[in-house]
Parts: structure tokens; sequence; C-alpha cells
């Protein structure tokens, strides 16, 4: 990555007494693709409302390029949002819509630089053009906005904030009005756009998967403190706690005792690994994603569990196992029916050993187990509800 | 079985537009009636809509109206569009707390709000005028008026008041309905807050406010409990001019202005439905034609057109309201409450010509409205035209001023029957304007012989077909003058007597009911046998109803003089001077005496009415009613004037009215 573009130092933000943010820190680089990613109320939004200049933080600074613009309003920052449920002008038709930050523009009259003059005609004209074309709205110039779809909506709102050049795009959960087959053919185009257009995103999403697929980094909130900041692999792999693991994809999160490097001690049994630098029995929390477990004949096994439930998923079989009355979440491609004891086999690679957190305990049994688990994930945050 | 209960409700529904509309239909078609009745048709006329346009009253008050609506739309429109803003960026709970309060001047009663108008802006004026005494004391760089009254300021302030809860009603729900982040993201795109509001909040809430600003302005047009209380007395709206009016009786010229003004309110109101059914149909979107004059409207010649429209619509705009206020700040006036339909209008215009002095001319009820008027404070004018016991009473209270006699020379033309009255023995308060006799008004066609007796109204063959006086004392005058009393009584005993006279009667069932200005629909539509009012209200009568005759009874009857007064402190009293002057005239007592049909007490007029009715009407006036106009002698001296009755009988009156229980 390329040299850092914006600095939050230290911001703080409460709602009614309700801190909101809490001493937050963090820094996003030019031409970064860096995603918020947390449940609602966790401050992602905050964040971003704070970075595009609508919400003053309580205390703290927001640097751009090292220049302080705490005080600096919206409309002088070098940044542009698309907005939750778009935001577009519905007097306005699309072309409008789109050449309406170029005509709020003055830049300094090359006759004479005292005096500011607003942009020709036909350069706005050029330069809405050349954006429709870009988000593939060629020809829609003269439609108005609510005679489009809501993919094509938020093409608009993408191009009325990216034809202003800005320096950064701030995308507050952009895609969750549109349905699933949609929203996973603009996650791809967003990505192309941020990579032709070559500036900082900064995206707000409550969902992981998203999150994964388009981030150059992610940052993992809740409660107004960011859990953990990295690549989406080390997010995946590495989660620094068990709110973080939950978070991100399916996690059976266990208590456990850390014996001695490399080995760790769960159900009173001894499993190796790959973590180290815990010291002597020390309680940990560890990581087993789903697909890393296998199944073997519970003679062979490291621990022998009952079936308690099966999905079929398409591509694999859901199985929750019950392990001495903790419940793991299994994904594997053979079929066990409900009732049979099995064993379980996990490589020292499929072992991710985490310190122990305020998040322990919280996560990672899937005793209420429900088909639904998957769908909840996404499942939208109420329409029109006061947002903090 | 089914069809038929469709048909049920078909026809109550029917029924009940019926009920609804039949009246207003019925004063629509009467505004178009050739005679001056309101319930017999005589062919079909446009005179009445005519005559109204020649009635400057009701055109200066159509004006005023007009004025005061707009101005007051203009300001509670944007007033209320900023508060709605404001109601709305609050959270939730104080919002709603906030906009309970707001609906609360829409429910409350307007009377109420009226009143309590009325009472806030006198004691206002108290406060000022000690303010201003002192502020003027203190230094001399700016004087500040001492004294302010009730006016159109005060009209503008009421309206604008009730009008701004419907703008930020009807504002609101269309900022709910706005899109939270379309100014974050009208900001974001560059703007300040002041251009989002005027780029994407105003186009987003604009439905709302053209929907308020006319609702404010049929609220305003419409409005008459309101502007009562607050217009004082130098401004009349139309509903106020209307109300005054109707004292006497409900002329086809109420009707014609009645259906224009309800024409007017109907297309307002048809206008803002029209907008809101149509914002729901197309959600929003325009009308083929206007989109087209807005697409031509935005190119840049059409955006100069567009700028200079609205400049000129200001300019023009600030012009009328500084030539209004000018107009009438600069010139003399004088304020004139006198009693409905009891002046030749032509007589104002004359006399605002002949002088410049601009008269500002209202109307009150009965003397005791107009009494609790100037008790309230309210009633701020010059000359006023009280009867005669109640200039008495005024007299006794200290609230009226000396007449310098010597700006009235005209007052040597009063006969000297009618000066030094009981009311104002020394001759210093008043001047009188016209007098009168009461009498029976009954139908020939319905009675068996002529009436000459008072015994008529309480005699049971006429049961339920006499009308009787809707008020205590004309009403007990009545039995009082049957009975051989005098009017003035304060004997108990006499005045228990007549009161039984009159329960007896009712409750015999003698009294089909008791009215005041009803009478005139009453007794020329032969609805009723016999009444009791005044002598120069049966001669207009008589035009409508040949049947009728009049009577003052043997027993002797109650006769009353009118005469104009100047309020103490008045602040036009040279003008009130030269006003009164000007009315004591013979040219004007005998315009208004062909006018009223009431008797002058101008001695030449007298003389000289008969032969200025023959060159005005060409033909003669005969005697009998000329005598009912002005009473001979030998009837006068039959009646005999009220004065005003200690407290404690004013005090019997009230009680035994109570009883009677009307």
């Amino acid at each position: 990555m390329s040299k850092e573009l914006i600095r939050l130092r230290d911001l703080c933000m409460a709602y009614d007494d309700e801190l909101v943010l809490d001493h937050l820190n963090l820094y996003i680089n030019d031409k970064e693709f860096l995603t918020l990613l947390g449940p609602s109320g966790c401050g992602k939004s905050t964040t971003l409302r704070i970075i595009g200049g609508f919400t003053a933080p309580l205390s703290g600074d927001v640097l751009f390029d090292g220049v302080r613009i705490n005080d600096v309003p919206p409309y002088k920052r070098q940044i542009n949002t698309v907005f939750q449920k778009y935001a577009l002008f519905p007097h306005l038709n699309v072309f409008e819509n789109v050449a309406f930050g170029l005509r709020m523009q003055r830049r300094p009259d090359p006759s004479d630089p005292k005096r500011k003059t607003k942009l020709p005609e036909e350069e706005i004209r050029q330069r809405v053009l050349e954006m429709l074309e870009a988000v593939s709205l060629k020809g829609f110039e003269n439609r108005r906005t609510d005679a489009l779809s809501g993919g094509q909506q938020q093409r608009v709102a993408i191009a009325r904030a990216l034809v202003n050049r800005p320096k950064v795009l701030l995308l507050d959960e952009p895609l969750g009005a549109l349905d699933l087959k949609l929203r996973k053919d603009m996650q791809i185009e967003l990505k192309r756009i941020q990579q032709q257009v070559g500036i900082t995103f900064i995206y707000v999403t409550h969902d992981q998967e998203e999150a994964l697929t388009m981030s150059d980094t992610i940052v993992v909130m809740d409660k107004g403190t960011i859990q953990q900041i990295g690549t989406p692999e080390d997010i995946y792999n590495e989660p620094k706690n068990a709110f973080v693991a939950d978070f991100i994809g399916e996690s059976n999160i266990i208590d456990g005792v850390m014996v001695r490097d490399k080995l760790v001690q769960m159900y009173g049994r001894q499993f190796p690994c790959l973590d180290g630098g815990f010291s002597e029995n020390e309680p940990v929390d560890v990581v087993i994603r789903p697909e890393d477990i296998d199944i073997v004949p519970v003679e062979q096994g490291q621990l022998a569990g009952t079936v308690t439930n099966v999905t079929f998923k398409g591509m694999q079989y859901d199985i929750i196992v019950d392990f001495r009355g903790f419940k793991w979440l299994i994904q594997t491609t053979d079929h066990s029916p409900v009732g049979a004891r099995i064993g379980i086999k996990i490589d020292p690679d499929g072992i991710h050993v985490m310190k122990k957190s305020r998040y322990s305990g919280l996560y990672g049994d899937y005793s209420s187990f429900s088909d639904e688990y998957d769908e909840l994930d996404t499942v939208e945050p109420e329409e029109g509800g006061d947002e903090a | 079985m089914k069809s038929r209960n469709r048909l049920g409700s078909r026809a109550l529904m029917a029924l009940v537009f019926l009920f609804l509309y039949a009246p207003i239909l019925l004063l629509i078609v009467f505004s178009f009636n050739k005679g001056n009745s309101n319930t017999v048709w005589t062919g079909f006329s446009l005179d009445w809509y005519k005559s109204l346009f020649q009635n400057r009253l009701i055109m200066r008050s159509v004006y005023t109206t007009l004025l005061v609506s707009l101005l007051a739309t203009a300001v509670a429109t944007i007033a209320g569009t900023f508060a709605a803003i404001g109601f709305y960026s609050l959270r939730r709970r104080s919002r709603t707390a906030l906009n309970t309060v707001n609906s609360i001047p829409m429910m409350n009663a307007d009377i109420v709000t009226g009143v309590a108008m009325c009472l806030f802006f006198v004691a206002f004026f108290t406060f000022w005028g000690d303010f201003s005494v002192w502020f003027n004391g203190v230094q001399s760089v700016v004087v500040l008026p001492e004294r302010l009254t009730l006016g159109f300021g005060t009209l503008l302030i009421a309206h604008v008041t009730f009008n701004i809860p419907y703008v930020i009603l009807s504002v609101g729900p269309k900022l709910r309905q706005m899109d939270k982040n379309l100014v974050d993201a009208a900001q974001d795109l560059g703007c300040t807050w002041m251009q989002a509001f005027w780029k994407v909040i105003l186009p987003e809430i604009k439905p709302g406010i053209a929907s308020g600003a006319l609702t404010a302005f049929t609220m305003s047009v419409d409005d008459f409990i309101i502007s009562y209380f607050t217009a004082g007395s130098s401004s009349s709206t139309l509903a106020m001019t209307i109300y005054g009016m109707t004292k006497k009786r409900v002329t086809p010229e109420i009707n014609a202005v009645s259906t224009l003004l309800f024409v007017t309110v109907l297309f307002l109101l048809v206008i803002v439905n029209l907008r809101e059914a149509r914002a729901e149909r197309t959600g929003g979107e325009r009308h083929p034609a206007s989109q087209k004059l807005a697409q031509m409207l935005d190119t840049p010649k059409g955006r100069m057109v567009r700028r200079g429209a609205a400049a000129v619509l200001a300019a023009s705009f600030l012009i009328a309201v500084v030539l209004l206020t000018g107009a009438t700040n600069a010139q003399p006036v004088v304020n004139v409450c006198s009693w409905g339909e009891y002046i030749d209008e032509d007589l104002i215009t004359q006399f605002e010509e002949e002088t410049g002095i601009a008269v500002n001319y209202q109307t009150a009820e009965s003397n005791e409205a107009l009494y609790s008027l100037l008790k309230s404070g309210a009633g701020d004018y010059d000359v006023i035209v009280p009867s005669d016991y109640m200039i008495s009473q005024l007299v006794e209270e200290d609230m009226l001023a000396e007449l310098d006699y010597r700006q009235i020379p005209n007052y040597a033309l009063i006969s000297s029957r009618f000066k030094g009255l009981t009311y104002d023995p020394e001759e210093r308060y008043s001047v009188p304007y016209a007098w009168g006799t009461v009498g029976i008004i009954y139908n020939t066609s319905m009675v068996e012989e002529p009436i000459t007796s008072w015994s008529a109204l309480f005699d049971e063959r006429y049961a339920g077909n006499v009308l009787m006086f809707r008020n205590s004392r004309d009403a007990m005058a009545t039995a009082l003058s049957y009975l051989g009393y005098s009017l003035n009584t304060a004997d108990e005993a006499e005045l228990r007597e007549a009161f039984q006279l009159l329960k007896d009667a009712k409750d015999r069932g003698v009294y089909q009911s008791f009215v005041m200005d009803e009478i005139f629909q009453k007794l020329e539509g032969g609805n009723a046998a016999i009444g009791v009012y005044y002598a120069g209200d049966y001669l207009t009568m008589l035009e409508n109803n040949g049947d009728l005759a009049f009577v003052v009874p043997e027993e002797g009857s109650n006769w009353f003089m009118d005469a104009m007064c100047v309020l103490k402190n008045a602040p036009h009293y040279d003008e009130a001077m030269a006003w009164i002057n000007f009315i004591a005239s013979t040219e004007a007592n005998l315009k208004n005496m062909d006018y009223l049909w009431y008797a002058s007490p101008n001695q030449e007029a007298l003389e000289q009415y008969p032969a200025y009715y023959e060159d005005l009407y060409e033909e003669e006036l005969d005697q009998e009613t000329y005598d009912i106009i002005a009473a001979p002698a030998e009837i006068l001296d039959r009646c005999e004037a009220y004065l005003v009755l200690p407290l404690e009988t004013r005090k019997l009156y009230n009680d035994l009215w109570t009883e009677l229980g009307i």
C-alpha cells in the first residue's frame, strides 16, 4: 500500500450519554479499499459520518493528508458519499442528479483569477455522460430516478459521487437494499470501479461476506472499539478474539488450556497446534472452523460425539455434533445420519488459539442452531429505523 | 332486496347532501333575485352584484380581507415552513410533544383564541403606553407613539398566528417522507446548509408548502371570530362586514357577497384537493403543460423572464402595502361606529371627498354590545351613535367627551323638540341622529279587525301567530305600556305584574317565537300575523308585503332617539366634529331619512322631506306614510323614551328574563 491519507485520532462520540465511539484510532491509506465491519450499533456508520463531516466527534481529531479537518464542513471536503438507500434527489432526473455536484463547483476564472466561475456547461455535460457510461447507465440521462431499478439507482448514486473526482469515496451500506444476486454483481462492479478510478473507498457494512470479497483491509468493530484490523485472510484465519471469530464466518469456539507452545488441551485431551507465545497452562479460546474438521470412525477420532442435526446445503452438509453438551458445527461432504456416533480429527493448522477476552464464552456454541442462521446474518436492519 | 337497500342508502345520501347544501343553494339563488326579499322570487337580475361592487363598505372590506389574507399567508408560510423544519430536526419525543402543542390552536375554540388575543393586545398596549411615556420622557432622539390601538396590525398578527399551525401541519409530513440523507447528500456534493435548503429541501416539500399556504389563505378569508376581536375599529374584514350587515336583515346584497365568498373558498379547496389527488396518483409528476412551461423557463432567457416576473410581483406587492399603510397614515381619519344599515353610504363618500378625511365605518349589534366593546378597550372609536338611555349611562360613567358646538354650526338646525332631552339636559354631549317609534306590525289578511291596543300581543285568539321582542327591555316595555305603567318604572310590583302578563301569554302559547331581525322574514312571508318592531322597518317590510299595517297602540309606546356622541380621549376629535356637523346638515338628514325611513331630528329636513320624496320618486308621499316615519306630536306625546335603569332594576330584569326562559 501507499501513503497514509486519513487518520482518526482518539475519536470519541456519544449519543444520549451512550458511548458510540470509544477512543478510536485508525489510519487509512491512499487508494485503499477499507471496510468497517460490525453489527448494527457498533459505531461504523458514525465513524463514516465523522469522516464525511456530517457529524462532529465529541473529542479526537480527523486528519486528512496530515491536516486537521474537524471543522471543515462537508461541502469543502474532498470526500463524497454514497448513502444508504442512495438519497437521490427525487425532483431531478438522472443527468441532473449526477451533475448536481459539478453545478455547485466554483473555480478561479482563467481570465481573472480573483473571481470564481461556474464550470462551463459543456464540461459538465461531458463529465456526466462519461460517468454515466462508466457505471453502464448510458441513455438513462432523462429518466426520473424513481423509474429506475434498485441497482440502477445505486449506480446513479455512485456516479453522482464519483463525478466530482473525490479523493475518498464513502459508502454506507450501499448494497443493503438490493437482492442477493444483484448484490453479488455489484460487489464485483464496485471493486472494478475502485480499481479503475484509483481512489480510496471506505465501505461500511454488517455483511462479512461483502467485506471479505471486496476489501484490501477490514476493520472489525464492536461497541465503539476496533476489535481487529487486517487483510481479509488475516481476519479470517487469525481472528483475535471470539467476537471476530464468530462474526467472520462460522466458528466453533471452545475453552482450552495452553499446555505449552504448540500443544493445547480441550475436553481433557491434548491437541497439537501451530500457535505459541502463551504462558504455561494459560486458559485460552480455541477456534476451529467447521470446514477444518474431518469425520472419522469413533475409534480413530480425537473426540467422539453424537450427530443431532443434519442440513443439506448443496455443496456440503452442515452437521451439528454434541460433544459432552457443547455443540459443534461441522461442514463436510460426507453424510452422517442423526443419532450416529462419530469421531473427529483436526489437523494442527485447523486449530487457532486466542487469548481470553471479554467475548469469551459468548460465541461459538451451536446449541441454538437453526437452519436460518445463515440468512439471519444478512437480514437488513429495520426499514426507517433511527440509526444512531 | 339488495337493490332496494342500495336505493334506500342512495336516498339517504341524497337527503344528507340536500340538508348540507340546500341552504347554500337557496342563498345563491336568491342572490340573483330581482326584489329584495329572501322568500319571494320576483325574477332574475344581477342588480345585487352590481350594487355590491358599488358598496364601498363591502369593497373596502374585501380589500382588507385580501390584503390581510395574502400578507398573513406569506408570513405564516415562511414562518411555518421553518418551524416545521425545526420540529423535524428534533428528537422524536420532543417532536411529538411540539406537534401536540401545535395542534392545540387549531382545535381550540376560535372565540377563546379571539378573546385571548384581544386581551393580550390591550394589555400590551397599556404596558407600551407606560413604557413609551417613560421612554419619551428620558430621551428626545426617538419619539415613540404613546397610543397604540387595535387595527390592521393586530389583525395581521392574529391571522399570522392562527395560520402558522396549518402550514406546519401540511409541511411536516412532507419532511418526514423525505429521505433523511438528502440534506447530507446535498452538503456532500458542495452545498452549504442554506443552499441545500433551496436546492433540495424546498423542491421536496413544495407541495406541502403550497397546500399549507392555500389552507392558510382559505382560513384567513374565512375567519370571522378571531378577526372580530382583533381588528379594532379601523379595519373590517369581509366576514365582519357581512355580519354587521345582517344585523338589520339579510339583504340580497349579502347573498351576493356570501355567494362570492363561498365560490372563492370552494375554488381554493378544489385546488388543494386536486393537487393532493394528483400528487397521490402520479407520485408528484408534473402536469405535462406545467412541465413544458418549466422547461421553457429553464433556459437562460426563461430564467431572466422568471426573475423579472418575480421582481415585478414582489415590487408591486411592496408598493401596495406601502400605499395602503401610507395612505391610512397620512390621511386624516375618523372612526365611526353605528348600527347596521343605518346610513346612506353615499354620505360617507361625499364627506370624504369634501373634507379629505377618511371614514372608518363600523357597526355594532346593539347598545349593549357597543357598551361592552367600549368597556373591553377594543372599541377605539371617535364617533358612536348610542340610544338615549345608553347615552345617560355613558355620561354617568364619564366615558363621553364634551362636544365643541362651535365646530358644529348645523346643530342649530336640530329641532328644539329634540334638544336638551333627559339623557343630555345641558346639551353638552350629543347631536341627535335619528328617531322613531315602536309599534305593532300586523298582517291585515290574518286578523279579523284592525289592531289598536297592546292587548293583541297577549291575546289567545292569535295564539301561535305573535312575534315578541327577544330582549328584556323591549319585551317588558310592551307589557308595561299595556298595563299603563311607565317604561322606566323601578317598582318591583309593577315589573312583576308585567312579567306575569308575558309569562301567562307565553304559557298559553300566544308567541310563535321571540325574535329580533328575523321578524322581517316572518312577517313578509306571512308566517306570523302580529309582531312588534320599529316604524321605519315596517315600511321596509311593506315593500315586500302589501298586507302589512302599522299602529302605535293607543296606550302609548316607546320612542327612541339615537344621537352622535364622541368618546373621551377620541384620537381624532376635530375630524369627529367635522363628521357630526356634516351628518347634522339638512341635506344629509334628507338622504338618511329617505334611506332609513327613520325620522330626522333636523327641523328643515322634517319639513322638506315630502317635497324631496316627490322630487326623487316623482310621486307624492302620502301623509299616512310620513306619519309613520315621523310620528306627529299627538302620537309622540303618548310615547316615552327609555331612561337608564337603576342597577337593582337591571338585575331584576335579568332575573325575570331568565325565569321566562326563552
